[in-house]
């Protein structure tokens, strides 16, 4: 029964094509807004420098075995000292990333100009899709599917006799919305294609706790053996030497 | 630091476009990528391409950079006429560039006008207060007047909030060395091969340093450096293979002093001093003879 359905090549011609036209330039128009809304972030003092403290500890943890022992116990205490150890961040005083979003009103605004420039598109192209072409069977792919398949294509059309393979316009759109990066990421550049699921997994990873590394940068230097490896140096240069001489 | 197969090309490119064989701007790109310092170069194929209006429309929005590496080069040749006319032209193109402030103050330094040049780096730095190429220009620049103490304090200063920044170290320990504050120095080469573990030039300076502190203690520990640096090197560096026997007779000495005798005696330090005499024969035949003295003088010599 499936071959019964015959689509009509003006739902081609007037359906089709001008949702994914409109698709791919509201992705463009997007990126461009967002780019105008964009701020420069001047980065902040603090983060900065934790962030340099986990490099330099880190180089610590990797070399340690480098330099002698006096030294390396000079810089452990340094680092992870109890009182006012450089990775150690004092009880309570580790900001949760709501209360650091409230005291930086910046923050909260360049979240929301971010979602504003993703949401208000959606919705109205969302609005407009639903409203112009509700109901259509606008292509059909040129295999079949599986039953599973129907709510993620035929989104809009409550009718189970109809094959999966068929897509409705609303699903249409889905799969455009969802679809496009590679397009987009070869008209606007490698980097700047608007991806909305990044987007949402950056904005549910957000709050990335710079505290959090500093806490775990310290308990892993704290286990750290130190054995100086320079000894043995000494007989490898002399092997070294030998073989040079021979 | 730039590795032998870049410095081949450059030096490749560089008597290419000497010789008018062109590709000049490909040579200025691997100038600025690689960051070494040809200025007096720079300045004059740079300022060819600048002078020609058609290559410089051919270049687009690189040209901008062009203005700047000119502009640069030129201060560092103290053609501070060049250097005035590319930063005016990148002030007019980019009003309120930070970059351009930077080269304006930079400019003001070129001149010697030491106190416009920092009150306009402080101007820049409230606007960034973590702009790393001013802080870094103005520990330069306390060092040029030979203010050195406040370089140190500039330096220490921008490596409270930067410490991951090995050149930083890096110049911090030569100060103190110039200063001859060893520990301050011994601390930061310490930092130095924390950062880069395989570099054998940080473990040579540490080991200078640790032997020209001396006692026992650092004595040992500067041969077993000089012992990584030959390692690191494959036993060519010179300057090691002196530090083995000279730390080893100065451990000698104080052993002997202390009664005890030299439990370590490893055949390093005479066989470092084999691979000197065998250098010498090889590279330089005419300064055996006073080779074979100072080691005789040491009482290290082989055979």
């Amino acid at each position: 029964m499936a071959e019964d359905l015959v689509l009509d090549t003006a739902i081609r011609d007037w359906v089709l094509i001008p949702l994914s036209v409109v698709m791919v330039l509201i992705g463009i128009l997007r990126y461009f807004v967002s780019k105008l809304m964009r701020t420069s972030q001047s980065p902040d003092a603090k983060i900065i420098k934790e962030g340099q403290i986990v490099i330099r500890a880190r180089n610590l943890r990797a070399a340690a075995n480098f330099i002698p022992l006096k030294s390396f116990r000079a810089r452990k205490t340094y680092f992870s000292n109890e009182e006012d150890g450089l990775l150690h961040v004092p009880q309570g005083q580790a900001q949760n990333p709501q209360a650091q979003m409230l005291s930086d009103p910046n923050m909260a605004m360049d979240m929301m100009k971010k979602n504003l420039s993703m949401i208000i598109p959606q919705t109205l192209t969302f609005a407009w899709v639903n409203f112009f072409f509700s109901g259509f069977v606008a292509a059909k792919i040129p295999f079949p599917l599986t039953q599973r398949f129907r709510s993620m294509l035929q989104n809009g059309i409550d009718l189970s006799t109809v094959d999966v393979s068929y897509v409705s316009s609303r699903s249409w759109y889905f799969l455009n919305l969802f679809g496009l990066r590679g397009l987009f990421s070869l008209i606007l550049g490698e980097e700047n294609a608007t991806d909305d699921t990044q987007r949402m997994m950056q904005m549910s990873g957000f709050g990335f706790d710079p505290s959090k590394s500093l806490s775990a940068e310290k308990d892993s230097l704290d286990i750290v053996q130190h054995e100086w490896v320079l000894p043995k140096f000494e007989k490898r240069a002399e092997a070294v030497l030998r073989k040079l001489l021979h | 630091m730039v590795g032998a197969a870049e410095e081949a090309q450059l030096n490749r490119l560089e008597n290419q476009v000497d010789n008018g064989g062109g590709g000049d701007w490909e040579y200025l790109c691997l100038v600025r990528k690689l960051k070494v310092r040809r200025s007096d170069k720079v300045l004059k194929h740079g300022l060819s391409i600048l002078n020609d209006p058609k290559r410089r429309s051919k270049l687009g929005g690189e040209v901008w950079t062009l203005y700047e590496q000119v502009a640069v080069a030129a201060m560092d040749c103290q053609r501070i006429d060049v250097a005035k006319d590319c930063v005016k032209v990148l002030r007019k193109q980019f009003t309120e560039s930070l970059r351009v402030g930077e080269l304006e103050a930079m400019l003001l330094e070129a001149k010697g006008s030491w106190e416009d040049a920092e009150k306009a780096y402080s101007n820049l730095l409230e606007d960034n207060p973590l702009d790393q190429v001013i802080h870094k220009r103005r520990v330069a620049m306390a060092k040029a007047q030979g203010n050195i103490s406040v370089a140190i304090e500039w330096l220490n200063n921008y490596l409270e909030t930067f410490m991951a920044d090995h050149d930083a170290w890096r110049e911090l320990a030569e100060i103190y060395v110039s200063l001859q504050m060893y520990k301050q120095a011994a601390f930061c080469y310490e930092e130095l091969i924390l950062c880069q573990p395989t570099v054998p030039l940080y473990h040579l300076a540490y080991a200078d340093v640790l032997y020209t502190l001396g006692g026992l203690e650092n004595l040992q520990a500067a041969k077993k450096y000089y012992a990584s640096t030959i390692d690191l090197t494959g036993g060519k560096n010179t300057r090691a293979l002196y530090g083995i026997c000279l730390c080893s007779v100065a451990i000698g000495q104080l052993a002997k002093g202390r009664g005890k005798e030299d439990k370590e005696g490893s055949e390093l330090q005479s066989l470092a001093a084999t691979a000197l005499e065998k250098d010498y024969k090889k590279r330089a035949s005419n300064k055996l003879p006073l080779l074979t003295a100072t080691l005789r003088n040491l009482k290290l010599q082989s055979s």
